[in-house]
């Protein structure tokens, strides 16, 4: 079975950085702290690079019908690193190949400490409508655990920014689960950001990465890393924190003023198609995921000869019990869930019976939860015909995801 | 084939240490008489099964028949027959150099004497063979023939001034070997006017002729057509194929004494045709059969049991199969309340339980569970019954028994001197009883001790080995049985009592074993959405606890479009460990913690 659905969305990845966060596995070129001479050639060829993936992208797109994008979201590495300058003339491509929609939203990760006030205003000008600050805490030691370049200081200045440049839907970042932190100073954080009144917030607890500095310097379990049951809890604290100063808890690790749910990012967890351009990045085409290569020589090499996929991620992508755990791994990771009815015409009666006798085990632990059409919460028993949606029960059912992942995985046996 | 006279004929085998040159030797000796051309040469001919390829060891033998031209002239018949190098078959190498007259004796020259070697060196020269020392590997920088052959001289007592100094590998004393076979060895008795019999010291089960025979006619004549009688299985069968192994397999029309050859009789299964039994002829029978047959007994025992409750009766059948080619091997169905349907299975020891196991496995594509192996407990009741205990969970509990006995063997161990501290530690930890040390030559020496079975089937050997470099070997045979203050140490998961992981331990070292083993299954059973106590006990008593924290998040903070594939591969590994777990109650334990008992190391060492 082949995802064609009209592709809306696009991810541009920025792989340069001043520093490696020590907690960072992304691809990235560290280019210190100077923005001129040598690094700025670098960044300037990278984005003629990248343009001329997009322009290659979109001739030799076989989309039956071409769609407006609707959402553009530039990560990294530390995108903010890019000149108005460079921002534009990579959106003026993406608008004269695929198109941009009038009301897309256009998103930027940018980090306290990289940018000025005319520096964000071309942000603007170039058509940024979003822009998600990498904060991560807001105690200077923590800042310091985890090899950021900022101070708390840059947090406040850039929302000042922010606010004066008229950027009114923005994000912050918090990482819990750091070394050495503690759940008041967790709480601390929290509460820092709500004052600051973003839109949206991120909430990552801190994951040990191979070959990253924490992954080599800590074993899961290490002081002085919080413990699990520390980490659980402040899962749980960010969760009734931030619903009550009225965020929705919407992903496993993102809250959203109403309305300000990250619509890029729904993308994937709707499991839908998404192009993908530079070094290291992603795309979702045609229901084959394809990686770019992550470092930037092998990366301008493959555009030599872009046809060539440089890593074919998941050639069973096909088949579709694999597409279906897929489509409810990333699902299940939103409070709304997935809708029964979509998982049916896609997937077919039998298999939904299969997952449905897979799931409903997780009714009794209250991980999962089951709804009727008109909003009903449903008893455990009920067959599958009777429900409308599932979803995982914010937050204990989020915490224990993997536990009812693994369950599909080893009852379809895909992989 | 022509007729050959028995006078012609030299029968012998070659004993070597693992890695001392027995294949390379065999490989040369083929090739050098012309029995096989070079280009059609596998590596290691003689050894057939892929494992016996990767592990460099001979576990089923083989035989050759070569045609030599000595430098008198004469043409001889050479039949080399293969021994299996593991201490697990000693009793088919009895049975191989019985249908012998002559043995080479295979030494390493940078290393020397084994204690397998030594072993099997004693039973040739019970069977009174004529052994012939060959120094091989004189080619390393590192050979040292001198030391060695005075190593031989006096461990083994043998008259070492003409031992051939060689290198099977680069063809040198090769033609000196066969001279000296068809100089040195006997050629057998020629008692062809006798009544037939044949020597087994081999066989195998082949799907389309059913078990193909491997003997040796001591006297008389075998015919195509003939019919004839397992003495000891008392299964008479009409042969359809008579012939000789060159070493593929050449059909004729007969074979008489001294001749070494194959039979097919439509026979159903290796236990009707088992390692040592005689062959005769049915309607003119020898009074008595040939000397030295004993029913190979299995002394290790150990649950199998399917990951998968589905693929149980796919296990029977393997081992159904398994069976048709393995004499030793015995199995009987258990049931257990923790794991469900199994068997129970019985080996000669525990390489032949890897063995089996890995075949299992490869062969059949089975996922097992395997307990951690046991020996047969003799246990007196009150009533004055004698059981034979193979299963720790089916021993009686204390109130019904009057003792228990267990068994104790002899082992020998050869070692470089520097380690015989060590090795004596070890011995002693494992129960064992200090008899001798003698010094074989200056830097070497002999430990012997006897040690009760059951300490040896864990990891003696691999201690042995590690604590040592690698420089001592062992050989143990079976010496009876004793009576010791004996008791079975249960493991409780979640409360309830797992008798897979059931022991039967002395007293003395109950307490060390249990803390060990619960630390242990701490390590090895995942956590899971509740606290899991682990508990040792003698009866009601519990004498050590641990307990598994409760899992308290198990979740991906991140996944967006390009973490996806990833954390899917992340999840699939983690559905995969948890197919191959066994749920005992409601707690997942994987495949590792039921050979935990194997695994706990140094912690407990008394």
């Amino acid at each position: 079975m082949l995802h064609n659905d009209a592709i809306t969305a696009a991810y541009l990845h920025i792989p340069f950085c001043r520093r490696r966060c020590y907690y960072c596995d992304f691809p990235i070129s560290v280019v210190g702290d100077r923005k001129t001479g040598h690094n700025s050639g670098m960044i300037q060829t990278y984005v003629e690079k990248l343009c001329g993936e997009i322009r290659g992208t979109a001739q030799r797109s076989t989309q039956p019908y071409q769609t407006q994008l609707q959402t553009i979201f530039f990560g990294g590495g530390t995108p903010s690193l890019l000149t108005p300058q460079q921002l534009d003339r990579l959106l003026t491509t993406l608008d004269q190949t695929f198109g941009i929609a009038p009301e897309a939203e256009i998103s930027i990760e940018i980090d306290p400490g990289t940018f000025d006030r005319a520096q964000l205003q071309g942000y603007r000008s170039a058509g940024i409508t979003r822009v998600s600050l990498g904060s991560q805490a807001f105690q200077p030691e923590l800042l310091q655990v985890c090899g950021r370049t900022h101070q708390v200081g840059d947090i406040y200045y850039s929302v000042e920014l922010i606010h004066e440049v008229g950027i009114t839907n923005y994000s912050l970042d918090l990482i819990s689960g750091l070394p050495s932190q503690t759940v008041q100073q967790w709480q601390a954080s929290l509460e820092a950001a709500i004052d600051l009144r973003p839109t949206h917030l991120s909430t990552y607890d801190l994951t040990l990465e191979p070959g990253t500095v924490f992954g080599k310097r800590y074993q899961p379990g290490d002081r002085p890393l919080p413990t699990d049951e520390t980490t659980a809890d402040m899962y749980r604290l960010a969760s009734r924190t931030l619903q009550a100063a009225g965020y929705e808890h919407y992903e496993i690790s993102n809250y959203a003023q109403p309305g300000y749910a990250c619509r890029h990012n729904l993308t994937y967890w709707k499991n839908r198609s998404f192009y993908g351009f530079g070094m290291g990045a992603t795309s979702y085409v045609n229901g084959q995921r394809f990686a770019r290569p992550r470092t930037r020589e092998a990366y301008y090499q493959w555009l030599e000869n872009p046809e060539i996929p440089s890593e074919l991620l998941a050639s069973e992508i096909d088949h579709t019990s694999d597409l279906l755990v897929e489509t409810l791994m990333v699902g299940l990771r939103l409070a709304k869930g997935v809708a029964i009815e979509d998982l049916r015409q896609q997937f077919g009666n039998s298999a939904i019976e299969r997952v449905w006798q897979c799931l409903k085990r997780y009714q009794a632990p209250g991980w999962l939860e089951a709804w009727d059409a008109t909003g009903k919460r449903l008893p455990p028993d009920v067959s599958w015909e009777e429900i409308d949606r599932i979803n995982l029960s914010e937050p204990e059912g989020f915490l224990f995801s993997n536990v009812v992942l693994v369950s599909l995985f080893e009852a379809f046996g895909t992989g | 084939m022509t007729d050959v006279p028995v006078n012609r004929i030299r029968n012998f085998s070659i004993i070597a240490h693992i890695d001392h040159g027995k294949s390379t030797l065999a490989d040369r000796l083929l090739q050098d008489t012309g029995t096989v051309e070079a280009r059609e040469m596998k590596e290691q001919f003689l050894d057939n099964m892929d494992l016996e390829r990767e592990r460099g060891i001979t576990i089923k033998l083989q035989a050759a028949r070569m045609k030599y031209r000595a430098q008198d002239g004469q043409d001889y018949i050479l039949n080399l027959i293969d021994t299996p190098g593991h201490v697990d078959f000693s009793y088919e190498v009895s049975r191989s150099l019985a249908a012998c007259e002559g043995a080479l004796l295979v030494v390493d020259a940078s290393q020397g004497v084994e204690a397998q070697t030594l072993a099997n060196v004693y039973l040739a020269l019970e069977h009174n063979l004529e052994i012939i020392p060959v120094l091989n590997k004189i080619d390393l920088p590192g050979a040292e023939p001198d030391r060695v052959r005075e190593e031989v001289e006096e461990v083994v007592g043998l008259d070492c001034s003409e031992a051939i100094l060689a290198s099977a590998k680069e063809g040198i004393g090769v033609p000196e070997i066969l001279e000296t076979i068809v100089r040195k060895v006997p050629s057998p008795q020629d008692t062809i006017d006798q009544p037939l019999r044949a020597l087994v010291f081999d066989s195998y089960y082949d799907a389309y002729r059913g078990v193909v025979v491997y003997f040796r006619v001591m006297d008389g004549v075998v015919n195509v057509g003939d019919k004839v009688r397992f003495m000891a299985s008392g299964k008479e069968y009409v042969i359809d194929e008579l012939g000789v192994l060159a070493p593929t397999q050449v059909r004729v029309d007969s074979l008489h004494a001294g001749e070494v050859g194959y039979l097919a009789a439509s026979i159903k299964a290796v236990g009707d045709a088992r390692v040592g039994d005689t062959i005769t002829i049915a309607t003119k029978a020898a009074p008595d059969p040939l000397p030295g047959y004993v029913e190979a007994k299995p002394m290790v025992f150990c649950g199998l049991f399917p990951t998968d409750a589905d693929q149980f009766p796919d296990l029977r059948e393997a081992l159904d199969k398994l069976r048709l080619n393995d004499a030793a091997l015995s199995f009987e169905p258990e049931t257990s309340s923790a794991m469900g349907f199994g068997f129970r299975c019985g080996f000669l020891g525990l390489l032949h339980m890897e063995i089996v196991q890995e075949r299992l496995e490869r062969e059949y594509n089975l996922d097992l569970i395997t307990t951690a192996p046991s020996v047969v407990y003799r246990v007196t009741t009150i009533k004055g019954e004698v059981l034979l205990i193979d299963n720790p969970s089916h021993l009686p509990d204390p109130q019904y028994r009057e003792k228990i006995e267990e068994p104790y063997v002899q082992v020998d161990i050869i070692t470089p001197e520097t380690y015989v501290g060590t090795l004596m530690e070890l011995c002693q930890t494992r129960r064992g009883i200090f008899k001798d040390m003698k010094y074989l030559t200056p830097g070497r020496t002999t430990l012997i001790y006897e040690l009760p079975l059951a300490e040896v089937v864990t990891d003696f050997f691999d201690q042995m080995k590690s604590r040592s470099r690698g420089y001592a070997s062992m050989e143990y045979q079976l010496i009876g049985y004793r009576e010791n203050n004996l008791v079975r140490l249960d493991i409780l998961i979640n409360g309830d009592p797992v008798d897979p992981l059931a022991t039967i331990v002395h007293r003395d070292k109950a307490y060390g074993v249990g803390r060990a083993l619960t630390e242990k299954l701490k390590e090895l059973i995942p956590r899971h959405q509740f606290k899991i106590p682990i508990q040792a006990a003698i009866g009601s008593k519990v004498i050590a606890s641990e307990h598994i924290p409760a899992l308290r998040k198990d979740v991906l903070a991140k996944c967006y479009g390009g973490d996806i594939s990833r954390k899917k591969k992340l999840l699939q590994k983690q559905a995969k460990g948890k197919k191959r777990m066994k749920a005992i109650g409601t707690v997942d334990v994987p495949q590792e913690a039921f050979m935990a008992v194997l695994k706990i190391g140094q912690e407990n060492k008394g």
